[in-house]
């Protein structure tokens, strides 16, 4: 297993944590257990079996057992991603390997992106999405559960199977697709009228800078794809679950808390979206400068969804509170010091 | 000659699962591409493989048998587009496993691409859960029939997880939604 996928599973496992002690006071704890410890299971399971084919069977095998999950959503409409995304990536496998002309690694290339972004329900794949189901059942899991370390899967590997000319083919359309992702999450947060689909819509956008990441092939692109894959887990995952909890006033808050958190999800500074999109606009300006401008422009997008979403959060008291303020402080600190976190990883 | 007999059997049961809304047609359809992967598989990876593809295979065949919608339901009424996606589907597949790659087995090659691109595209196409579970278990096998088309000896390991998720996708309980 690389390290990057072993730092994520760590990541996903504080975040299982989180949700277990922070969740809504109404949701059954045991269930939550078992479900999302199912869950954990299945994820390491991508990132630790041997191989691409055992992965793939993994990500069906997760898609049904969430499947099976009572929810809001029918069970067609639950099981069509990831079963859609294993089919596509199937197909990019056998194009990787059997023996044929340059283009077939072309089209493996894209139906690892594609695949890649059905699974964790990226546009243009985006899940179906109802605001009350249980998180357990909802896209959230691949969005922001499973997916980062599907992610680091599916690319590690993609690099070791791709020639030259193929895996710059994935990188182009890795960071294009990060583009749309990025505009259309963080448009769609701004403006969408539900409150839970702006926050799905924001881990869309975070996941835009993700793909430009990867896409971006340096350094620089690695370091900013992980530590935007760590302000989802560890800083917008929770803080999404805090979101969730019922109030008796649905009122809106504007008090500093509020803000701080809008700063986190915005990726202000000194947060650890800061670090990730400072390293993201070094390594596009190493690459190519306009793109740096696009990104640049892009992040600005951020701004009004992430105050919208802040205000959700209303005013959190005793351990909702708490929960919070333990996910600002550690955004904090990665963002002040993410060089641990960067060489856990190997980068 | 039987792994390209093998090959066209594999297309013709993922192709009746395409057009079925039954559950004999769907039983029918995934026995047939089950024991068409097996014998592919068999050659390929051995008999141990082969005898995990095809007991994962045949066990969600008959529990397909006893659930879903009652009767064959093969080609119904508006089934055309099915009928075409199937027909494109299986020369799209065969010409990319006989003209545009090569290797050392056309038939699993053909046999992998059209089980797994036709089983994917229902999925996308119908609401029914009988529909789906059949084309889950299908894809899976399909998945690890894949695993074939490394060099060296395949592990058995594909085999029979595939065999585990098509064995036991049917046993999924099927819940209504409800609200939150």
């Amino acid at each position: 297993m690389r390290p990057e996928s072993a730092e994520l599973l760590v990541l996903a496992a504080a975040a299982l944590l989180f949700a277990l002690v922070f969740a809504p006071a109404a949701a059954p704890r045991r269930t939550l257990l078992v479900q999302g410890g199912t869950g954990m299971v299945a994820t390491a399971a991508i990132a630790v079996v041997p191989t691409f084919d055992l992965a793939l069977l993994t990500i069906v095998g997760l898609g049904v057992m969430q499947a099976g999950i009572a929810g809001k959503r029918t069970l067609a409409v639950r099981l069509r991603a990831p079963v859609l995304a294993a089919a596509i990536l199937a197909l990019a496998l056998v194009f990787l390997r059997v023996e044929g002309p340059d283009v077939l690694e072309r089209f493996a290339a894209v139906g690892l992106v594609a695949g890649l972004a059905a699974a964790v329900g990226l546009f243009p794949y985006i899940h179906p999405f109802a605001p009350d189901e249980p998180v357990a059942a909802s896209p959230i899991v691949w969005i922001a559960f499973v997916g980062p370390v599907l992610a680091a899967v599916v690319l590690s590997r993609a690099e070791g199977l791709l020639s030259v000319d193929a895996g710059q083919a994935l990188a182009a359309m890795l960071i294009g697709l990060g583009v749309i992702n990025m505009a259309w999450g963080s448009m769609g947060s701004w403006l969408t009228d539900d409150t839970a689909a702006a926050w799905r819509y924001s881990f869309l956008a975070d996941w835009g800078l993700v793909l430009c990441g990867f896409g971006l092939t340096l350094s620089d692109g690695r370091r900013a794809a992980l530590l935007m894959l760590f302000s989802i887990v560890v800083g917008r995952l929770p803080l999404y679950l805090v979101s969730r909890e019922p109030r008796p006033e649905r009122a809106s808050s504007e008090g500093p808390i509020n803000l701080v958190v809008a700063a986190v999800l915005a990726g202000s500074a000194p947060f650890v979206g800061f670090a990730a999109r400072v390293l993201l606009l070094r390594g596009a300006t190493q690459l190519f400068w306009p793109l740096a401008l696009v990104l640049a422009l892009g992040m600005l997008l951020w701004l009004p969804g992430s105050l919208r979403l802040g205000r959700s959060l209303g005013r959190p008291r005793g351990r909702l509170a708490f929960g919070v303020a333990l996910a600002v402080a550690v955004n904090v600190a990665a963002g002040l010091y993410p060089l641990p976190l960067l060489a856990a990883a190997k980068l | 000659m039987i792994e390209g007999f093998a090959g066209f059997v594999a297309w013709l049961g993922a192709s009746v699962v395409v057009l079925s809304d039954g559950r004999r047609g769907l039983a029918l359809g995934a026995a047939l591409s089950t024991l068409a992967l097996a014998a592919i598989v068999l050659s390929d990876a051995g008999p141990v493989a082969a005898i995990a593809v095809g007991v994962g295979g045949l066990a969600a065949a008959a529990r397909r048998l006893t659930v879903g919608v009652a009767g064959w339901g093969i080609m119904p009424p508006g089934s055309t587009p099915r009928f075409i996606l199937c027909v494109a589907g299986g020369l799209l597949a065969s010409w990319i496993a006989l003209g545009v790659t090569s290797g050392h087995s056309s038939a699993l090659r053909f046999a992998v691409i059209t089980v797994a691109g036709l089983a994917g595209a229902r999925v996308l196409s119908s609401d029914e859960s009988s529909v789906l579970l059949t084309s889950v278990a299908l894809l899976a096998l399909a998945v690890a029939a894949a695993s074939g088309l490394t060099e060296g000896e395949p592990a058995i390991w594909p085999y029979a997880v595939a065999a585990a998720i098509a064995a036991g996708v049917g046993w999924l309980p099927q819940s209504a939604p409800r609200a939150a």
